[in-house]
């Protein structure tokens, strides 16, 4: 079973102060610190899990700047046996980046494409099902579970209110890959360090025959704050003074 | 996987176990699990293949207090065993799911946590502190992860620089280039990348021109002083620094704080680097402070189970905790507080007096938080004495 | 100009709220730009769907089949891609949910239509459209303009678009032939599969103490279950928190967890993505404990505390004892 796992880096922004470029093209991210998306890393770890059990080789792709190369280390050393990294096109647009990774990967003999449900700096959530549909590929989103049965692949799809959706794919296919399908597990320096030795293959766009001035179905004219409509009334003090407040407006909204 | 037990015999020195378990019986962590160090090195070294052995949880147990290394009568490394072990796990990634989130934040953000590395220095930002890089000093403090990002632990932080700045002491703060120091990575297993830690820091901390760093938690202190190659700066920790401020006169305090006070050694400050007098001198020198000892004390001190990346390891121990007996024995020595000298003790003791149900007892301070207190009426902690204390 | 169409969202029986909601959105969209809005209604036995949004759309197209019973992307789209070819509608709108995220992006390419996702709002500036995104985890809004196109695809994120009231009936029905002939076997919907319901049932507390990734480990766990037990209520959490194995499955808010409308909800350390808020923003008072000024969830929330949660919550742990 060859399979192929499309992974994205991305800035950590949940926990940094948040500044935006003076063009208002995008963020500031000079002081950000970046990694394998999240979603991305549960989806090398799940084709690790399947290398295990039904053999096979694991391939990692990633359209993304020369310091991409981090997060490809890190899937190699989280199981994937080759790695690939494509030039990445000056502006950033999914169907794009779809298209890129779909000349990268035709003619490939994948039975698997694993991809992140979406990433966490565009939260677009859009590659794997139109990369899917560019292969001739059928596809399934937000998978939590998947089960091998010969040329078939059972997957659990995450559905709204708890509830799955249990859908029968035939190989090849494209999954995207939910959060907690598996235990991610711990890559330690010494693996990183011995996946640095492994080979990254470099591919520029001219040689998947096509040019940086690729068009592009979506643009960014303006990154900025949310408006501040309805905020919460932010309670004001010391901890302790907070708190006094924050107990009496629950004892009264509890009734 | 596959060891050659013959490097661990080796390294460790297990072939000259006695078996006379002196090291299991000063095992703080004997009554909560099922770690029993006479009967590991026992297993390991007779065993072809250790790695059933090494999938024990109670391997996480261990809080690498070194009681049983310095008891040891034979000079068997067994602390040293155990975090070869955590290494090799580590190495596998098979390790528990907290410890693995808190080497990869390590990693990432220079902190267990993943507290973003900018806001490092937030705590010092009102207060006047020297950044090295913007301004010079010979002298270092340096603050490590608790005392920076938490809460509870950064009020130590602000209590030292009360001190210091009210003994002149010239001193400057890394900011946020400021990393963990890596004791507690090296105990959890992840000895490369401690190793990384060691090289950037040393190199961090020569660029910067210091003449000797003072540390907040012994724990950094231990690493520095015994486990840093090409680190030639002096370390002190800073009870070292404010004993002796006291003693040459540098400091006064003018506040009385009728207080009777115990003391918990911390591991490493006391066990693991023999700093045992400078602790009391400061809390003798404090006015008014009764200062009573505990039944065990200094060596025999009873860990707070603190250490060996226990603050991030859930479970693998049962029954009570080692700081509830600890509380109790000082409530019983009629002690309103304890105090301690460790980030990690401090956190873990306090937790004990809450689940005990005794916060209408007694306190748990940091010696900082004591002897800045006593500096003036300005008292700048902002966890107060329980209310019997007047 | 075709009218705009408007994917009928359904699962087991219902209509799902996301479908009133970008029938308001298309309505809005399609009066400037001199057209209606469609309704497109693919089903089996739906014929009761159809009659009451004939009451909110202009108009209701209907393809009734038997392998259109449930959601397959690739019925779906085959019978999705045949109605725009006919209709030519300048504008597709489904939701951003389980069901639109698997369907879009492969419907989009296979028109060749630009798709934009998530979005949180729409707009036609002449016939370009423009989106405005929630990105970087909801911390800031892009802009975003679409290349020229005589046909868009859009997702719509749940819970932004209200509603609209229901009115007189506003339009007929259309039926249209079913354009799926032979099974296709390269994607089969089995079954739906619901967890167990174990444990606490979080949907019925009247109070309820949610914490997010932001508490750092489990180990402060405890202490805030103590709290929600002292104000006699539960714990609960977002996704990651579950991903983690901190808290079980049970207790996770969101989309694809449990939707809650507590009288009180107070989230600690959790930033505000929209597959939680969703689930929650029903709730009568919402109180968010987060340390960033910035995070969405203040978007939300009545009251608000920016502190580091440690500061806080030992606090009230003590000043709720008792407040059951
Ligand atoms: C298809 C799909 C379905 C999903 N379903 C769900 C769902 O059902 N439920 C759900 O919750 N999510 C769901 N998600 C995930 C969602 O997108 C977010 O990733 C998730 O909700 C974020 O969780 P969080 O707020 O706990 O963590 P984060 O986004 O990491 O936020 C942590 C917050 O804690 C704050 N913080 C950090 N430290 C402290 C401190 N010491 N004190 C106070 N505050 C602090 C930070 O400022 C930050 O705002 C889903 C995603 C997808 C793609
Ligand atoms: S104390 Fe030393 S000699 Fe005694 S059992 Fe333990 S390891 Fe062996
Ligand atoms: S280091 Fe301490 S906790 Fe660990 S085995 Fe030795 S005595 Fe026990």
């Amino acid at each position: 079973m060859n399979i192929a796992v499309c992974v994205k880096r991305i800035p950590k922004t949940a926990e940094a102060d948040i500044f935006i470029e003076k063009d208002g093209s995008d963020i500031k991210k000079d002081h950000l610190v970046f990694y394998l998306n999240d979603w991305d890393g549960y989806a090398v770890r799940e084709a690790a899990l399947l290398k295990e059990k039904h053999g096979g080789e694991v391939t990692v792709i990633t359209v993304g700047p020369e310091e991409a190369k981090e997060v490809l280390t890190r899937c190699l050393a989280m199981g994937a046996d080759r790695a690939l990294r494509i030039e990445e096109p000056p502006t950033q647009d999914s169907y794009l980046i779809a298209k890129i990774l779909s000349r990268a990967i035709k003619n490939q003999a994948f039975d698997l494409l694993l991809l992140g449900v979406q990433a966490e700096d565009d939260n677009c959530g859009q590659v794997g099902v139109s990369l899917a549909q560019m292969l001739g590929l059928p596809h399934a989103a937000i998978v939590n579970h998947i089960e091998i049965e010969g040329d078939k692949a059972k997957v659990r799809r995450e559905l709204e209110g708890g509830i799955e959706e249990l859908t029968e794919l035939k190989l090849p296919a494209v999954l995207t890959i939910q959060t907690g399908i598996n235990e991610p597990k711990y890559v330690s320096l010494a693996a990183l360090l011995e996946a640095e030795d492994k080979e990254i293959k470099d591919l520029g766009m001219e040689e998947l025959g096509l040019t940086l001035s690729e068009s592009v179905d979506t643009k960014i004219d303006q990154v900025f704050f949310p408006p501040v409509g309805k905020m919460a009334e932010i309670l004001k003090g010391n901890p302790e003074e907070v708190v006094t407040q924050l107990t009496e407006i629950i004892k009264k909204k509890k009734g | 996987m596959k060891i050659d037990p013959k490097t661990f015999i080796q390294d460790y020195l297990l072939n000259i176990c006695i078996q006379c378990g002196t090291c299991t019986g000063g095992c703080p962590v004997k009554f909560r699990s099922p770690l029993n160090m006479r009967r590991l090195v026992r297993q390991t070294y007779i065993t072809n293949d250790p790695s059933p052995l090494f999938k024990s949880p109670e391997l996480w147990a261990c809080t690498t207090c070194s009681n049983c290394s310095l008891r040891c009568p034979a000079g068997v490394k067994n602390v040293e065993l155990i975090m070869a072990i955590r290494n090799l796990l580590a190495n596998q990634g098979e390790v528990p799911s907290t410890i693995r989130d808190a080497l990869e934040n390590t990693f990432l953000q220079g902190n267990p946590w993943g507290r973003f590395r900018d806001r490092r220095a937030d705590w010092a930002k009102e207060l006047g502190v020297k950044i090295l890089g913007e301004a010079a000093s010979e002298t270092l403090l340096y603050v490590g992860c608790a005392p920076s990002y938490d809460p509870r632990v950064q009020n130590v932080s602000t209590a030292l620089v009360k001190i210091f700045q009210k003994a002149d002491l010239d001193f400057g703060i890394l900011g946020k280039k400021e990393s963990c120091c890596g004791n507690e990575i090296r105990r959890m297993g992840e000895q490369a990348l401690f190793k990384k830690l060691t090289k950037d820091n040393t190199n961090l901390f020569k660029k910067s021109g210091i003449k000797r760093i003072i540390t907040i938690s012994p724990h950094c202190y231990n690493t520095f002083k015994n486990e840093y190659p090409d680190l030639t700066i002096p370390v002190q920790h800073y009870t070292q620094v404010i004993a002796d401020l006291m003693e040459t006169g540098k400091l006064k305090l003018s506040k009385a704080l009728d207080l009777r006070t115990t003391y918990q050694d911390p591991c490493f400050l006391g066990k693991q680097n023999l700093v045992f007098d400078e602790p009391r001198k400061i809390l003798t020198f404090i006015p008014g402070l009764e200062f009573v000892e505990m039944e065990r004390s200094r060596q025999r001190s009873l860990c707070c189970e603190g250490g060996g990346g226990r603050m991030w390891a859930e479970g693998g121990t049962e029954g009570t905790r080692n700081g509830e007996i600890r509380v109790k024995e000082a409530v019983a020595l009629g002690a309103k507080v304890m105090a301690t000298a460790c980030p990690f003790c401090l956190l873990t003791l306090e937790d004990a007096v809450k689940i005990s149900g005794l916060t209408s007892e007694i306190v748990i301070k940091d010696i900082s938080e004591l002897v800045a207190e006593a500096i003036d009426e300005n008292p700048i902690t902002k966890f107060q004495a329980p209310n019997n204390h007047q | 100009m075709g009218e705009i169409f408007v994917l009928v969202e359904h699962r087991q029986g219902k209509i799902r709220d996301i479908t009133y909601e970008m029938l308001q959105l298309g309505e809005r969209l399609a009066s400037p730009q001199g057209t209606l809005s469609t309704a497109v209604l693919l089903g089996h036995n739906v014929k009761n769907f159809a009659e009451e949004l004939t009451t909110k759309a202009s108009k209701v197209l209907v393809v009734e089949d038997a392998q259109l019973e449930h959601f397959n992307s690739v019925h779906y789209q085959k019978v999705l891609s045949s109605l725009i070819a006919k209709y030519q509608p300048p504008l597709t709108l489904i939701g951003h949910t389980a069901f639109g995220m698997d369907l879009a992006p492969s419907l989009a390419v296979e028109m060749e239509f630009p798709l934009v996702t998530d979005c949180i709002d729409l707009s036609f500036e002449e016939s370009r459209l423009k989106a405005v995104r929630s990105i970087y985890g909801g911390k800031v809004n892009a802009k975003v303009s679409l290349k020229e196109s005589k046909g868009y695809v859009a997702t719509v994120r749940p819970g932004v678009f209200s509603p609209g009231a229901p009115g007189e009936k506003k339009g007929g029905m259309v039926m249209e032939p079913s354009p799926l002939q032979e099974m296709i076997d390269v994607k089969k919907f089995i079954e739906y599969i619901e967890a167990p319901i174990t444990g606490e049932d979080i949907t019925q507390a009247e109070i309820i103490v949610s914490v997010g990734q932001g508490i750092g480990g489990p180990e402060h766990i405890p202490m805030i279950e103590e709290v929600a037990k002292s104000l006699g209520g539960v714990i609960a959490c977002s996704r990651p928190v579950v991903d983690r194995n901190w808290l079980p499955k049970e207790r996770q808010v969101g989309i694809s967890g449990k939707t809650v409308k507590p009288k009180v909800y107070i989230a600690i350390g959790i930033s505000g993505a929209f597959q939680h808020v969703t689930a929650m923003q029903g709730s009568d008072t919402i109180i968010a404990i987060n340390k960033d000024a910035r995070a969405p969830i203040f978007g939300v929330a009545d009251y608000g505390i920016v502190d580091d949660f440690q500061n806080v919550i030992p606090i009230l742990k003590e000043k709720a004892k008792g407040m059951k």
